[in-house]
């Protein structure tokens, strides 16, 4: 019985998370213009969803997109371990003024984060493009990643590591067989974590871009609502990548359920 | 067996991976390789322009000048990013589109270039714009620069009310007070420009001296004096609390819906919610009221650290050919500062009843035309409406008048339940202070 | 030979490697932090000055928006809290699998664009009838930073020592006492993480509060992006360090639980 009411509990949130996802996935299916009008159901987004140009195209700022994103959440996740580890060894007085430093940006407003690297590079003179918006984004998400990881340093036995180490191994070694498979749980989620950041950041990438025409979905996606109304297309395309996603999960889920078998 | 695959497909991926963002760069470095004066870097609106455009002109550049160009192209979604972006980033675009108050603003700052208009053997098709954009930009000249020589008119049009025919009549929309009637409570959007609110508010507020003559449509737009300001700030303040909300992209996408009766609309937006409305059923229609409205025009400039102007005047000069011009029209669904005949025999519907005076726009000869009168308004309407310059140096005092005039939220409740959980928080503190000192005196007292 | 002996002697030491990420630390975030400073005490012509505060101070509508903005913050976090928390527990008390699908499943939401999932709420509430407004203000604060409260506090319930619940258990206390006088302090570090990454985004966040009320509810992110995006820099930059300013606030609050939570709640 609590299980029902604990699993209704869940499914009421999921509910309610997933509605406006399920709008989308609806009007996909409906020309209009509009996301809510409902003009008769058609394909026809589908069809023309990869029908852009060379410049401004929607297939070129997704695949942007998942480039920076990947880019960026991949080195965060090694920058924010090394770092985890390396704060965990800090003494106290240091590691609280790091960890403090380490917060700012999960804390400050994106806007500030995104004006204050904008000046940054500005009066560097560093010109702006794919380094400087996968820079920004490393900035915001590696701590997340320390703080997704530091938790499992915290939890592991700290003599491990200085026992590989007497064992003769150098660090590297120890590294790659003692903690990494420690903190691979912490890694992938920060890592995970710093993606999804990534591929929703909306004004740090807009003040980082540059000017040779680089975009990413949400620079495309907010430029077109200005002009023209948010681009139909995209409601196929987000039915497209959240299905793929819940697809991915679940075949995730059977192979981990065939294993436990 | 599974650790093998396991690793296996962590390599798999590395590879694939590092493949991808090798690729990518590789590109990014060709893209790198072609000289900067030979690149042509245009900043635009999305949806603006005809993209196609974008492959063709450097054939059509090569043809008139033997030169090569590549064009880069990037978009923008709020000219005050553009702005801040060529003003404070340096960015070195050849080529933006401002409206025509921002082009002021720019040029006032001294970030423009004069646009080059010897084009050699190419003939000049500048000349194809109308007259009555052109001769506006008289108006915009300051500190001594005409701004003729800076600006080249893109799209155009007109401000005035977007409204659901079924549910408000034209009657009620011949007249900005609608915005200050009781019994719209809740159903109209205004937009959240503070240039538009501004001119409307005060053509509202002047109707009177307007009508009477005693003040001119011009002045009351654009003098800003602390009077017109402090009447701008009241009118506001009385329309507030009528409004359904501030919007600044998807008013006309409410209005397609059907949930708001009427809003604040340039007639270009009106042409598309329009059209997009009869797929759903909606009945819509564009008024200009009146007492007077605005005409706006976005333009091209050259921004200060352009590195191709060469390049960039010659883009203007092929914007303006009618065909052109013509598919610009086309994709973005606004209105072309040219006005040749092509343009014309292109608009021109003859299945409409009603005509359209556009002398003023395409010259004399053209009183009865049969055309979108949303799309090219009528001479009576193009009449009554001014044109909008920049703040320059009030802009500060009008951006704090605004922010006055829009309000804040807080009300009481929410006070009470900050002063509540800060005094909360604060006991707890201290409570918990009290108790570690207690306990620490404890662990002291036992030492001893 | 040498070399490489020394460096592997100083890569040895593990706190070294937190060597580069303080670098990046200084360069990316305190820079620009000073850049901030620097235009937030200077006038546009370049002068020492404290106008910037001083207007603050003086202009009601941007305080009264910070205020309320903290306002809306509190009741976010708190709505977050009361949602999520008992969403966490339930989690927690699943086969780790399949708690790992489930928590997936609330990030999944965030992998469609902010500005197209929001338009889809508003489709939502006009679909259900409700206006926009502070009720589709709050359900917008809450769906997009529930998953964040949801994280950290899965985590620490999960890793909660089995051990200590069943040793409250055989000392005789009932459920209640043991989730209350056990679970729930040991809990407290996650709780503390939630909290630290809903409250002050929201207060922030701008967005949300102009696509669900029409911009008719105003928030202090709004005011931000306002001067900034106006020209008005050093304005904005002031009214940044007054969030700063809450943010040091926030982080004394937590205290050295704050280095706690990262040790032992932290986000996963």
């Amino acid at each position: 019985m609590k299980k029902i009411l604990a699993n209704s509990y869940i499914g009421f949130l999921l509910l309610l998370l997933y509605a406006p996802i399920f709008i989308i996935i609806i009007f996909s299916f409906t020309e209009a213009k509009v996301l809510g009008n409902w003009s008769g159901f058609s394909l026809k987004l589908y069809a023309s969803l990869f029908h852009g140009g060379i410049h401004h195209s929607l297939a070129s700022a997704l695949w942007n997109t998942l480039i920076i994103g990947l880019i960026a959440a991949f080195v965060s996740m090694l920058l924010g371990t090394v770092a985890a580890i390396g704060i965990y060894n800090l003494k106290p007085r240091t590691r609280n003024v790091v960890q403090l430093v380490n917060n700012i940006p999960i804390l400050n407003p994106d806007i500030i984060t995104a004006i204050s690297l904008f000046l940054l590079f500005v009066s560097l003179g560093i010109s702006q493009g794919y380094t400087t918006v996968i820079l920004a984004h490393i900035s915001f998400c590696t701590p997340y990643v320390v703080l997704s990881v530091y938790p499992r340093l915290r939890r592991m036995n700290e003599n491990l590591y200085e026992a590989a180490l007497d064992l003769g191994a150098t660090p590297f070694y120890a590294l790659r067989k003692v903690l990494l498979p420690e903190l691979k749980p912490g890694m992938i989620s920060g890592f995970i974590l710093a993606f999804t950041l990534s591929i929703d950041d909306f004004v740090v990438t807009l003040f980082t871009i540059g000017n040779e025409g680089l975009e990413t979905l949400s620079t495309y996606i907010y430029a077109d609502a200005r002009k023209g109304g948010l681009t139909p297309e995209l409601r196929p395309l987000s039915a497209i990548i959240f299905i793929t996603v819940l697809v991915l999960l679940l075949v995730i889920n059977q192979r981990a359920a065939k294993k436990r078998l | 067996m599974k650790k093998f695959n396991r690793k296996q497909l962590l390599q798999i991926t590395f590879l694939l991976f590092a493949l991808l963002s090798a690729g990518f760069f590789s590109n990014e470095c060709q893209a790198g390789e072609t000289e900067r004066q030979h690149v042509l870097k245009i900043y635009n609106w999305a949806d603006y322009i005809d993209e196609n455009l974008l492959t063709e002109f450097p054939k059509w550049y090569k043809e008139q000048t033997g030169e090569e160009v590549k064009i880069v192209y990037q978009v923008f979604d709020m000219t005050e990013v553009m702005y801040t972006k060529i003003d404070l980033g340096k960015e070195d675009f050849d080529l933006a589109c401002p409206t025509q108050a921002v082009m002021q603003r720019m040029l006032n700052k001294d970030l423009l270039l004069p646009i080059e208009r010897d084009f050699g053997m190419t003939p000049n098709y500048l000349n194809n714009m109308s007259p009555f954009i052109v001769d506006r930009l008289d108006d915009f000249s300051i500190g001594g620069k005409n701004a003729a020589n800076y600006a080249v008119p893109y799209m155009w049009g007109v401000s005035g009310i977007l409204y659901n025919t079924q549910k408000v009549s034209a009657d009620e929309m011949s007249s900005w007070g609608c915005f200050w009637n009781p019994k719209n409570k809740g159903k109209m959007l205004m937009k959240d420009s503070y240039w538009d609110v501004y001119a409307m508010a005060a053509v509202y507020g002047y109707r009177d001296e307007i009508a009477s003559g005693k003040r001119s449509l011009y002045s009351v737009t654009n003098d800003h004096t602390p009077d017109d300001i402090h009447l701008v700030e009241n009118e506001i303040k009385s329309m507030k609390p009528y409004l359904a909300g501030w919007e600044a992209d998807f008013g006309k996408d409410m209005m397609t819906k059907g949930e708001k009766w009427f809003c604040y609309a340039w007639n270009g937006d009106a042409v598309w919610a329009i059209d997009e409305a009869s797929n759903v059923g909606v009945s819509l229609d564009f008024a200009v009221p009146k007492e007077g409205s605005n005409v706006w025009f976005d333009c091209w400039v050259i921004p200060k650290y352009a590195q191709n102007t060469k390049a960039a005047s010659y883009f203007l000069d092929y914007l303006c050919r009618s065909d052109i011009a013509l598919r610009n029209m086309d994709v973005s669904g606004y209105c072309s500062a040219v006005a040749s005949s092509e343009i014309l025999d292109a608009v021109v519907d003859s299945t409409l009843d009603k005509t359209v005076n556009l002398s003023y726009f395409f010259g004399p000869g053209h009183d009865n035309m049969k055309v979108n009168p949303v799309q090219y308004p009528d001479q009576s309407v193009v009449d009554r409406c001014a044109i909008i310059n920049d703040f320059l140096d009030k802009n500060d005092e009008v951006l704090e008048m605004w922010s006055r005039a829009k309000g804040d939220n807080l009300f009481s409740g929410m006070t009470f339940l900050i002063i509540g959980v800060v005094v909360l928080l604060a006991a707890w503190i201290i409570f918990t202070f009290v108790k570690k000192s207690k306990s620490k005196k404890r662990r002291l007292g036992k030492k001893k | 030979m040498e070399v490489k002996r020394n460096l592997s002697t100083f890569m040895g030491k593990r706190k070294n490697w937190s060597i580069p990420y303080i670098l990046f630390l200084a360069f990316f975030v305190v820079t620009p932090l000073f850049l901030i400073f620097y235009y937030a005490f200077t006038n546009s012509t370049g002068g020492f000055t404290f106008d910037n505060f001083r207007r603050f101070w003086q202009q009601p509508e941007a305080m009264h928006t910070f205020v309320f903005s903290v306002g809306v913050a509190l009741i976010t976090t708190a709505v977050c809290l009361l949602l999520g928390y008992p969403a966490a527990y339930i989690l927690s008390r699943m086969s780790s699998k399949t708690a790992k699908i489930m928590v997936l499943l609330f990030i999944l939401p965030m992998w469609i664009n902010f500005l197209i999932r929001t338009l889809a709420t508003v489709a939502l509430f006009d679909f259900l009838g409700i206006p926009l407004g502070q009720a589709s203000l709050y359900f917008g604060m809450v769906y997009n930073f529930l998953p964040f409260m949801v994280y950290p506090i899965y985590n620490i319930l999960q890793k909660t020592d089995q051990n200590l619940i069943e040793a409250a258990q055989d000392l005789g206390a009932n459920p209640r006492q043991v989730f209350f006088r056990t679970i729930l302090p040991l809990s407290v570090p996650g709780v503390k993480s939630g909290i630290m990454m809903v409250f002050m985004p929201v207060i922030s966040t701008f967005a949300i509060a102009e696509l669900l009320t029409i911009n008719n509810i105003k928030l202090f992110g709004t005011t931000l992006q306002e001067n900034i995006y106006n020209g008005m820099w050093n304005y904005g930059a002031a009214l940044s360090l007054v969030m700063l300013l809450l943010i040091g606030l926030t982080l004394l609050f937590n205290g050295d639980g704050n280095a706690k939570a990262a040790e032992e709640g932290g986000l996963i």
